[in-house]
């Protein structure tokens, strides 16, 4: 029985967490970073004596943090202060470390820069005004070259039926989690300790090491409460400014950004054009072409993961007998590409979606039933050639169509109902690690996650403790230690948290089970498990029932408890080698989907679309915790109505962002979220554990494309860019 | 000639502070003059709501509000203890489980319980979302605090 009440609301509700932009110690400096003036040039001069002239300021840039930390060059693909080339405006060329944030303000202010201006690439269809030929993938604008190709794709449109073809146009947005990035870092005798909101304190740990030339072993990164991930805190952005002004200023240092600074420098998903070319014989899709240019800001050759991981989502989940895709990663002068919450995929969906309710509409069939035959189901086989297995998306459509029917029989004149469907993976495959701890009063899981908010930690790792050994989750504790103390975790992301240190708490607890079993004198497959007994804990199982104090040494009651570690490594299934012909492409680890229906209603003097009602299916396998998952896929479809409808950065010729803040970059409000229904649909199977699938991506990923099949269903509008802003839907309507 | 020192009153606990410079913001005063960080830092530009505050029982946002503009007044924050509003809003988003990562919480239940205060008994669903427009929220989709307002309001004392 899952409760709604979350085991950190009453420290939350009190006003009593501690995030990172609340971090404050005795002694501590302000910092603030030096923006580049241009989002692309040389720089002449960077001249630090003016803002040093300022009392108790301290300023570091390439230069001076060569001489704090020579090894801080030993990765030139990611300096912390470029040396010599701009790459984005308001790039940290320089950092500054005073008393006072208005000190450090007004010593940003006194840096003198001169810059030789270069060429600017703002946009990628100046890079690639013509569509590239393969030879492309050597050209410096180019991060990343990715294709490949199965089947007769030729033959198959050369005999179609009719071959349709589109150009579609997604934008940039940003993960807009309501605390800004903020860490605060120390360093005594050779040992940097830094707190910051993050999504991966070890990641933080790897990164920073690697930029600043130290070893991992001389850092200790501890998490604080997170204000919001959503992908944008997955690596370090801060913390290694922070960790070097904190050896300049010899004094702890707190480096938060400002909401602007947020949206100007944060890693988010950025604009993408791409074609579609679908052939279709015999009312069935005989063949597919995708090309994808994808603008991945100043991401490095062979640093960018967007490309090969977002290509997979633009055959959509459906049987395709031949096809070719390809994509490029193109560079431009604006901030890497970074995950926002599941990168590119409700992009994709929104396209695959579309082009294929075109495609249908072309040939004269019911788009919703044209997708359907195609549908991958159990046991099918992708198109770049890996195993679905236990896939749930057949039903959770089915059921979206059953509703869609019934809104559409009900719907008011002028309403329209979409259906968008979208698939993901849950992504076990990066390590976790956990130990587990059984104390006669208790047993913990001691993990080195913060809680970010889905509830993935506290409530999903506590709930399959408490499945696994039969504790209720009330007598479980779920202990955070920093990097020194913790075992390893890759980081919360990827719907992969619950699932990976999941699995590790079964691996855990299956070693404490058979140590406990040894004790008790039982075979040591015995099936045990733990009870309450009043204040105290049992072990029960073989006819046994003894309490843990009684099984635990003296010197385990010493220490706390008797501990055993678990650890998970996933692996993903394989792609066809035979069918890659570039790049990396990445395998899925198992597939889980989600049939969304949207009812709206469009403005039809302004465009303006209004989400009425809507209703989410989702395959997840076995549930481990409801209330969270139902929170999950409400607040998934809440910020997948922004990408949808509102949510649009802007960047100008210079590269400059146009809109940033939250009165010019629009995420949803109270008032523009509909009630929503969600369906968890039970019995195919996934990666996680008792067969759990993740479910912290996948709820955004279908919005945009069920919000553009009711815009379509109710005005005839085809709109092919995302956002679905009025402008666009008003334009698609000729009333522009 | 020095400024006289600010007065006022936090969560019932007086203070007088020296050296407020007249552009301080309310803010900065609560968290890092007063260490009350239970008030969020969001946008800082009025457009989130997660520095939601009550001045006597009206909600404003401090980061747009001066420190001196509130001299002499009464000022309620998320740490406030017992206030019946406060704690009838913090008891109706525990029980809903509104809240994920937080952050918006302090500004929705503090905005939350002046709307109590300020409109009483007879104050409808409707008019208190139409209150809490102006805060933000990106984890919950805003489903489970609609919950939580309809709670609080049913939970009238």
């Amino acid at each position: 029985m899952s409760s709604v009440v979350r085991p950190d609301g009453a420290e939350k509700l009190a006003g009593r967490a501690v995030y990172g932009t609340d971090l404050d110690v005795p002694g501590m400096r302000w910092a603030a970073l030096v923006p580049a003036p241009v989002a692309h040039g040389r720089i002449r001069r960077l001249d630090l004596a003016g803002a040093r002239a300022l009392p108790g300021v301290v300023a570091i840039g390439p230069k001076e943090l060569a001489e704090l930390l020579p090894g801080a060059a030993g990765d030139p693909e990611r300096p912390l202060f470029p040396p010599d080339e701009i790459a984005y405006l308001y790039q940290p060329l320089a950092a500054v470390a005073a008393p006072t944030l208005a000190a450090a303000r007004a010593a940003v202010g006194r840096v003198h820069i001169e810059v030789e201006p270069l060429a600017v690439v703002a946009d990628l269809e100046s890079v690639f005004p013509e569509w590239p030929g393969s030879e492309a993938g050597g050209s410096p604008h180019v991060a990343a070259h990715v294709r490949a190709r199965h089947g007769p794709v030729d033959a198959a449109f050369a005999a179609a039926d009719r071959v349709v073809r589109e150009t579609y146009r997604t934008g940039s947005i940003h993960q807009v989690a309501l605390e800004p990035h903020a860490c605060l870092a120390e360093w005594q005798d050779g040992t940097f300790r830094v707190r910051t909101s993050t999504q991966s304190p070890f990641g933080v740990r790897e990164d920073a090491a690697s930029i600043l030339g130290v070893p991992e072993s001389s850092i200790v990164v501890e998490g604080t409460w997170v204000g919001g991930g959503f992908g944008g805190k997955g690596a370090s952005l801060l913390e290694p400014y922070a960790m070097a002004l904190a050896v300049a200023a010899r004094a702890p240092v707190r480096l938060a950004l400002s909401y602007a600074e947020e949206f100007r420098l944060g890693r988010t998903t950025l604009p993408s054009v791409v074609r579609f070319e679908t052939a279709v014989t015999d009312g069935r899709i005989a063949a597919r072409r995708v090309q994808l240019l994808l603008d991945v800001g100043n991401s490095l050759p062979g640093r960018d993961f967007a490309t090969g991981y977002a290509i997979g989502f633009l055959l959509g989940p459906y049987r395709t007998p031949a096809f070719e895709i390809e994509g490029y990663a193109v560079r431009t002068n604006k901030p890497p590409f970074g995950p926002h919450r599941a990168p590119f995929a409700p992009q994709c969906a929104f396209m695959v979606e579309s082009h294929l309710g075109e495609v249908a509409r072309q040939i004269g069939v019911d788009p919703e039933e044209f997708r359907a035959a195609h549908l991958w189901r159990s046991g099918d086989t992708t198109p770049l050639g890996q195993p679905v297995g236990a896939f749930g998306l057949g039903a959770a459509l089915d059921a979206a169509r059953a509703t869609a029917r019934r809104w559409r029989a009900e719907a008011p004149p002028g309403r329209g109902i979409g259906v968008g469907v979208g698939f993901w993976s849950t992504s076990t495959g990066a390590g976790a690690e956990v130990r587990l701890r059984l104390a006669p009063e208790g047993l913990t899981v001691v993990q080195g996650e913060r809680e970010i908010g889905s509830g993935s930690v506290l409530v999903g790792v506590r709930a399959v403790a408490a499945r696994a050994t039969g504790l209720p989750p009330g007598r479980i504790g779920i202990e955070y230690a920093d990097t020194a103390r913790a075992p390893y975790d890759s980081g919360v992301f990827g719907s992969r948290t619950t699932a990976a240190m999941g699995r590790a708490v079964l691996e855990a607890w299956a070693a404490l089970r058979t140590t406990l079993a040894e004790r008790l004198r039982l075979p040591p497959d015995t099936l045990l498990a733990l009870a309450e007994d009043g204040p105290a804990i049992v072990v029960e199982g073989g006819g046994r029932r003894a309490p843990v104090a009684s099984v635990l040494t003296a010197e385990e009651r010493g220490a706390g408890g008797l501990e055993t570690k678990g650890r998970h490594f996933g692996s993903g299934g394989a792609i066809d080698p035979q069918r890659v012909l570039d790049g990396s492409f990445y395998p899925y680890t198992d597939f889980t989907g989600a049939a969304h229906v949207a009812d709206v209603s469009v403005d039809r003097a302004t465009g303006a679309v209004r989400v009425e009602r809507y209703a989410a299916f989702h395959d997840l396998g076995t549930t481990i915790d409801a209330a969270s998952a139902r929170a999950q896929v409400e607040g998934g479809i809440a910020m997948g109505l922004g990408t949808a409808l509102t949510e649009e950065a802007l960047w100008d010729d210079s590269a400059r962002l146009e809109n940033p803040g939250l009165l010019d970059y629009r995420i949803p409000t109270l008032g523009e979220v509909p009630p929503i229904e969600v369906t968890l649909l039970p019995g195919h199977p996934g990666a996680g554990p008792f067969g759990a699938k993740g479910i912290g991506e996948p709820p955004i990923i279908p919005v945009p494309a069920a919000v553009a099949a009711a815009v379509a269903d109710a005005t005839g509008a085809h709109v092919t860019e995302l956002p679905l802003t009025a402008e666009r839907v008003a334009r698609a309507l000729k009333l522009l | 000639m020095s400024r006289p020192p600010l007065r006022l009153t936090v969560n019932g606990a007086p203070h007088e502070l020296p050296d407020v410079p007249g552009e301080e913001r309310l803010l900065d005063t609560l968290r890092w003059r007063l260490g009350m960080k239970g008030t969020k830092e969001g946008c800082r530009t009025g457009d989130c709501g997660a520095c939601t505050v009550l001045i006597d029982r009206t909600s404003v946002l401090a980061c747009l509000t001066l420190a001196h503009e509130v001299e002499g007044g009464s000022v309620t924050t998320i740490e406030s203890a017992g206030e019946p509003t406060l704690e009838r809003a913090r008891a109706a988003f525990q029980a809903a489980g509104a809240l994920q990562c937080g952050y918006c919480t302090p500004g929705f239940v503090v905005a939350l319980a002046g709307l109590l205060a300020e409109r009483g008994a007879s104050v409808t669903e409707e008019e208190l979302l139409d209150g809490l427009q102006g805060n933000l929220c990106r984890c919950t989709g805003y489903a489970a605090i609609v919950r939580a307002v309809r709670g609080a309001r049913e939970g009238a004392p």
